[in-house]
């Protein structure tokens, strides 16, 4: 079974914004494939290098996942919305599947039947951050849309601002208390008000 | 927290974090004098700031890639018992490693048969591990039944203990569910092995105790497994020197009702108990467990309902952390409703659910096989339920219905297939609806059978006839735990055989790999199917029948080896493999059956080499570079052509334009015995908007060519209003393409719809009769489809009223423009703001309404429009939440009152325009996700909402009352404007169909 090719991605991403849920069974291992990629170039060293910036490979993640001269999306900003949550929703299932949300840095093989590895990075911890930020959109809806864009989505200030349709200086504000709730609540170490 | 309280949060620390460090607390305690416990919010909050600066600083996709990286790394040391022998096991290769112990693939030479083996960790040495592992295999061993893990043999090697336990292919429960419900078939199924098996462990006086969805294993035949009894303990004597154990939590050894079954255990349980009650898996530990009581068998039951409750939601009962918040829950809280997260459960499995989960054992299911005739007996009413005959046979009755508006769409079809070659012909095969996609399919060498796989199952159908007939399915295979794939060469030349991959269900990437499918032949005729070969995907058959190619021995990326075998599944040898870091794919044969084409991928992308059956070296057929843009599979033709679907994008403009994707074949034509090429490719076709096919295969004489096509439609439907708006009957399709049509508007006679369309490949403007199948075309491209999301045609019904602009040229200047009905120029009425958008009244009212955000977001002006001078004066304010992204609004067709929503949950407000007065509905919704419109008598609305049904139509009273009138499944984008008789409504709706198409004569 193949992975769907670039060119059909934008057709699918329309499908699965159109409810098509057949469509995220499609785009999903074209993720993973990316996936493999980018776990490859980790795997042959690349991963202290300079060359796994950031935004530059998530950048490249979209430029290869799609044809850009063929979006026909209402808009940039509602194109990249509907990018950031089907990789919110990906990412966090594929976390989910291989119990990533309980193991973290240090286990390195798969489990049979138990792990209890609390991981030691709070971000590796994508379930709970998912988990975490749905509770935030219950008070904070933007708040957790800028992290939605920005983390699961890879946007810069900039992207999320215009997306958002809010200035640069909102989503940084945004941004540093969102991330400081939720490291809270990821660490799970305090003393939480409800 | 609520949104105030937030807000206060937000503020403080904003202004807090203005000051110098030393000057916050001080700032903060002035200003939360009055609020200890928003300072102490204020003061945990802030001590994170200078932790973890590397929280969330990079992108998720980065993370998960380097966890991957991770764990793949695991597997790359070498362990030293691979390729040894221990005892009468020759130990193969390392399948999994956790807390519990290592597990090897090994081969028990002795017997020839594979199984399992189990060693502790190499760097455990610790008695308490090695106890438990003894443990698992003493009660494990004493039962035998087909639902639970078969331990063979219990033996140590060089003063290393180990367990042979029976081989399982499959996955996990817990990876099986993967956070989305199961079918209820499959999940009735597992319910009843599970509880037979438990069954079958209590009467021997075992209860397992840790029951979890990680500890329930589904093989790839469907069939359940319980593993792990490293936790049972024999609710019999368990007594050592004579002493009863008593532990904090562990169950109180009874008196031995069977005592022949006592198994003294060599060392005293005390240990197990020391590790208290984190000896079961917090999440699924019955309330007993929990509080460290004495247990029986019903404990199972607790855990095993929790199991059900998560197979039948997606959901775990209990989440959080483990630890105090999750015992706590267990012991107090009732878990949301099963079928309140699966609306479509029956509510009796929502019954035995709840039963299960009873905190007080006393009012649990008493015995396991209470709860397992509840689930047989509920899965032989779902079985009478299930309505799939009917179904069947609604669908051949309107069977030949469909084949008269499939040839009507072709007739249309065809103008956009520019330059067509002159006797090019294509023929729908499968006539699917978009709910019953079309996954995979071949023709018959002889061009009469199509078969191919859907969600119904595996079909055969008659090309001639048009006749279908199901393909029986192997016994004792679960349906639903299995895909079929049929790949596109899978055929046998007898036309009445072919092969089938077996793929678990929505299994993960990894399990679309040979390692967990078989390969499958198939008979036209009676033949029962047979499995030909396990852990393998077959490619092709070879054009005489003699040989199938298949691919196996998947590494992490991909198939690494490809394989030949004959007919029959025998003398299978290798015929070569790819390094490490590379994977291949497919066998295209030659025409001759000499040589094949495959892919082979790496880091620099696709190569496509073709091979001769002896091992010689490969020619390079295609370079990464030449097969990036082409779309699906090969076809090596009779003729010595090589046909494929080339994407084209190279020549389109930069700025991205709204036109469709445009699929070309090309061929290429190869040398036979050598596999070269001949020459350089050439295009056959020339069309636009005909993409998105794969799947492709002839027929032997190379004549036709069939291929899987699908596509995503939004459609224009207009359906019939009854009973004063509160009643839609008749809908149907208006717009008959498979392009993005998308209604705007009526023209004044209620005869036409207005809508865009992208058809020739750029968004323009159409309307079309409702008793006629093609449009006229109103105006020329207008670019993207958002700008013309507030299109209205003026009360004089003489023109269309439009935002004009493409994104992201016109974005900061987008105009009003003003297009006559006719046909003609647009001509500019005004300048205006982004996200603008017009609504106009019905005559004799004469006005539109144009709705414009101020700069700064919080409000909506709403000025009026004369069609033929541009602006008039305001009319209307609107305050916004500038933090949600959102309005709707529409002008009532008698031109007096505005209705808006400036959130997607409602309430709609309506403003009545000379008194400024307002009035709110008072009806709250999930997600307005369509514009709304007025209904033309003025006495109501038609609202698009999203529900846990989909998306539904609804009609809306001014007084709040609501008239459901149409759902569709889809989550978005549906709406509908009645035209201005009141007699129709023009919907907008999508769906995305895929079907089997042939072309002939190319």
């Amino acid at each position: 079974m193949e992975a769907p090719q670039s060119h059909q991605v934008t057709a699918l991403l329309r499908a699965w914004s159109a409810g098509d849920a057949e469509a995220l069974e499609k785009l999903t291992p074209l993720v993973y494939r990316e996936l493999h990629r980018a776990a490859r170039r980790y795997m042959v060293g690349e991963r202290s290098g300079h060359t796994l910036q950031a935004t530059a490979l998530i950048n490249e993640v979209y430029t290869r996942l799609l044809d850009v001269r063929n979006i026909d999306w209402q808009n940039r900003a509602h194109f990249l919305a509907v990018c950031a949550q089907l990789m919110r929703q990906i990412l966090t299932d594929f976390a989910r599947s291989r119990h990533y949300q309980k193991r973290g840095g240090g286990a390195h093989h798969l489990p049979l039947n138990e792990a209890l590895v609390v991981s030691s990075q709070p971000d590796r911890n994508l379930v709970e951050l998912d988990e975490a930020l749905k509770r935030l959109a219950l008070f904070d809806e933007r708040r957790s849309r800028v992290v939605e864009l920005r983390f699961f989505g890879g946007l810069d200030v900039n992207e999320t601002a215009e997306v958002l349709k809010v200035s640069s200086q909102t989503v940084m504000r945004d941004w540093r208390l969102a991330r400081i709730w939720l490291l809270r609540e990821l660490s799970g170490d305090e003393q939480r008000e409800s | 927290m609520n949104p105030e309280r937030w807000h206060r949060v937000e503020e403080l620390y904003n202004a807090a974090l203005e000051l110098a460090v030393d000057e916050r607390m001080r700032f903060l305690k002035d200003a939360c004098r009055d609020d200890p416990a928003l300072y102490h919010e204020l003061e945990s909050l802030l001590s994170y700031e200078e932790r973890d600066e590397q929280f969330i600083n990079r992108p998720a996709f980065e993370v998960v890639a380097e966890l991957m990286a991770d764990e793949n790394a695991g597997p790359l040391e070498p362990d030293k018992r691979v390729g040894k022998t221990i005892s009468h096991f020759r130990v193969l290769e390392r399948l999994g490693q956790g807390g519990m112990g290592i597990v090897f693939r090994a081969e028990d030479i002795h017997l020839g048969r594979q199984v399992a083996l189990k060693f502790l960790p190499e760097e455990t040495t610790d008695s308490q591990a090695l106890q438990r592992l003894q443990r698992e295999a003493r009660a494990a061993s004493s039962l035998n039944h087909p639902n639970i893990c078969a331990i063979h043999e219990i033996g140590e090697h060089e003063g290393e203990f180990f367990i042979a336990m029976e081989l399982l292919e499959g996955q996990s429960l817990d990876r099986r569910i993967g956070g989305h419900p199961l079918p209820l078939e499959e999940c009735l199924t597992i319910g009843i092995q599970v509880t037979e098996a438990l069954q079958v462990a209590h009467q021997k006086g075992i209860i397992h105790r840790d029951i979890k969805p990680a500890n329930i294993f589904v093989t790839s035949l469907g069939q359940a497994k319980i593993l792990d009894f490293g936790l049972a303990k024999r609710t019999s004597a368990v007594t050592v020197g004579g002493e009863e154990l008593e532990h904090g939590s562990g169950d109180r050894p009874s008196t031995s009702t069977m005592p022949g079954e006592t198994v003294p255990l060599p060392i005293p349980d005390l240990l197990l108990s020391r590790t208290g009650v984190a000896m079961g898996t917090a999440g699924y530990m019955s309330p007993e467990q929990v509080r460290g009581e004495k247990l029986d068998a019903r404990t199972d039951l607790f855990s095993f309902g929790l199991v059900l409750y998560e197979m039948a939601t997606g959901h775990r009962a209990f989440e959080g952390d483990t630890g105090p918040e999750l015992h706590s829950a267990i012991l107090t809280q009732a878990p949301v409703p099963a079928r309140q997260l699966n609306p479509k459960l029956p509510a009796k499995l929502g019954q035995i659910i709840s039963k299960a989960l009873e905190k007080n054992r006393d009012a649990r299911y008493q015995t396991v096989s209470d709860m397992h005739t509840d689930l047989e007996i509920l899965k032989h009413e779902t079985e009478r339920r299930n309505p799939l005959r009917r179904w069947m046979l609604a669908f051949a009755l309107i069977f030949s219905l469909l084949i008269v508006s499939a040839s009507l769409w072709f007739a249309k079809r065809q103008p956009s297939f520019t330059q067509t070659l002159p006797d090019i012909k294509f023929r729908q095969l499968t006539l699917n609806s978009p709910e019953n996609p079309v996954r995979s399919g071949a023709i018959s060498p002889d061009g009469k059978y199509l078969a191919y796989v859907d969600k119904l199952g595996m079909h055969i159908k008659d090309i001639q006839t048009g006749s279908i007939q199901d393909v029986v399915q192997p016994r004792d295979m679960n349906k639903e735990s299995f895909d079929w794939e049929i790949t596109s060469l899978a055929w046998f030349p007898d036309d009445a055989r072919f092969l089938a991959n077996a793929y678990p269900a929505r299994g993960p990437f990894e399990e679309w790999f040979s390692r967990a499918a078989d390969i499958w032949v198939f008979s036209r005729t009676d033949q029962a199917p047979r499995k030909l070969r396990e852990h393998a995907i077959a490619w092709s058959v070879s054009p005489d029948g003699a040989l199938i190619a298949f691919g196996t021995n998947s590494n992490r990326l991909g198939e690494r080896e490809t394989w030949l075998m004959d007919s029959e599944g025998k003398q299978a040898r290798k015929l070569f493999e790819t390094d490490e870091n590379s994977f291949v794919g497919g066998f295209f044969w030659s025409p001759d059956g000499q040589r094949g084409l495959s892919i082979k991928t790496d880091a620099s992308g696709d190569t496509v080499q073709s091979r001769d059956l002896h091992g010689g070296p490969p020619v390079t057929v295609l370079t990464p570079a030449e097969r990036k843009q082409i779309q699906g599979e090969f076809t090596w033709l009779p003729d010595g052509r090589l046909i494929y679907q080339v994407h084209d994008s190279g020549s389109e403009p930069a700025v991205p334009s709204s036109s469709q994707d445009n699929c070309n074949f090309w061929t290429l034509r190869l040398d036979g015995h050598t596999g070269k090429p001949l020459e350089k490719p050439k295009r056959l076709t020339n069309w636009t908007g005909f993409c998105n096919s794969e799947n492709a295969n002839a027929t032997a004489d190379g004549k036709r060519l069939a291929f899987l096509r699908r596509a995503v439609a939004w459609t224009v439907y207009v359906a019939d209003v009854e009973a004063g708006g509160t009643r839609m009957r008749n809908m149907r399709r208006l717009t008959l393409d498979e392009s993005t049509d998308l209604p705007r508007d009526w023209t004044n006679d209620s005869k036409q719809v207005v809508f865009i369309s992208d058809r020739t490949g750029q968004f323009a403007f159409y309307k079309q009769s409702l008793d006629e199948d093609v449009p006229g075309r109103i105006s020329t491209g207008t670019g993207s489809f958002l700008a013309t999301l507030g299109t209205a045609v003026s009360p004089d019904g003489k023109w269309l009223l439009s935002n004009s602009g493409d994104w992201p040229g016109d974005r900061k200047d987008p105009k009003l423009m003003r297009i006559p009905i006719a046909g003609g120029s647009p001509e500019l009425l005004t300048t205006t703001v982004w996200g603008s958008a017009i609504s106009c009244a019905r005559s004799p009212s004469s006005l539109c309404v144009l709705g414009e955000k101020t700069e700064d977001r919080k409000r909506m002006i709403f000025t009026s429009i004369d069609v033929l001078k541009g602006r008039g004066p305001e009319l209307a304010r609107f305050d916004l939440d500038p933090g949600i992204e959102y309005l709707n609004f529409d002008i009532s067709p008698d031109g007096t009152r505005l209705a808006v929503s400036g959130t997607p949950k409602g309430p709609i407000h309506i403003l009545t325009l000379h008194d400024h007065s307002e009035q709110v509905i008072p009806a709250k919704f999930n997600n307005l996700v369509g514009d709304f419109h007025w209904a033309a008598n003025g006495k109501g609305l038609y609202i698009p909402d999203q529900t846990k049904r989909g998306t539904e139509l609804s009609y809306l009273d001014l007084r709040g009352n609501t008239h459901v009138l149409w759902v569709n499944p889809s989550r978005w984008a549906i709406s509908a404007r009645p035209s201005p008789d009141g007699r129709h409504l023009a919907i907008q709706s999508s769906s995305v169909p895929s079907n089997i198409w042939m072309m002939e004569n190319f």
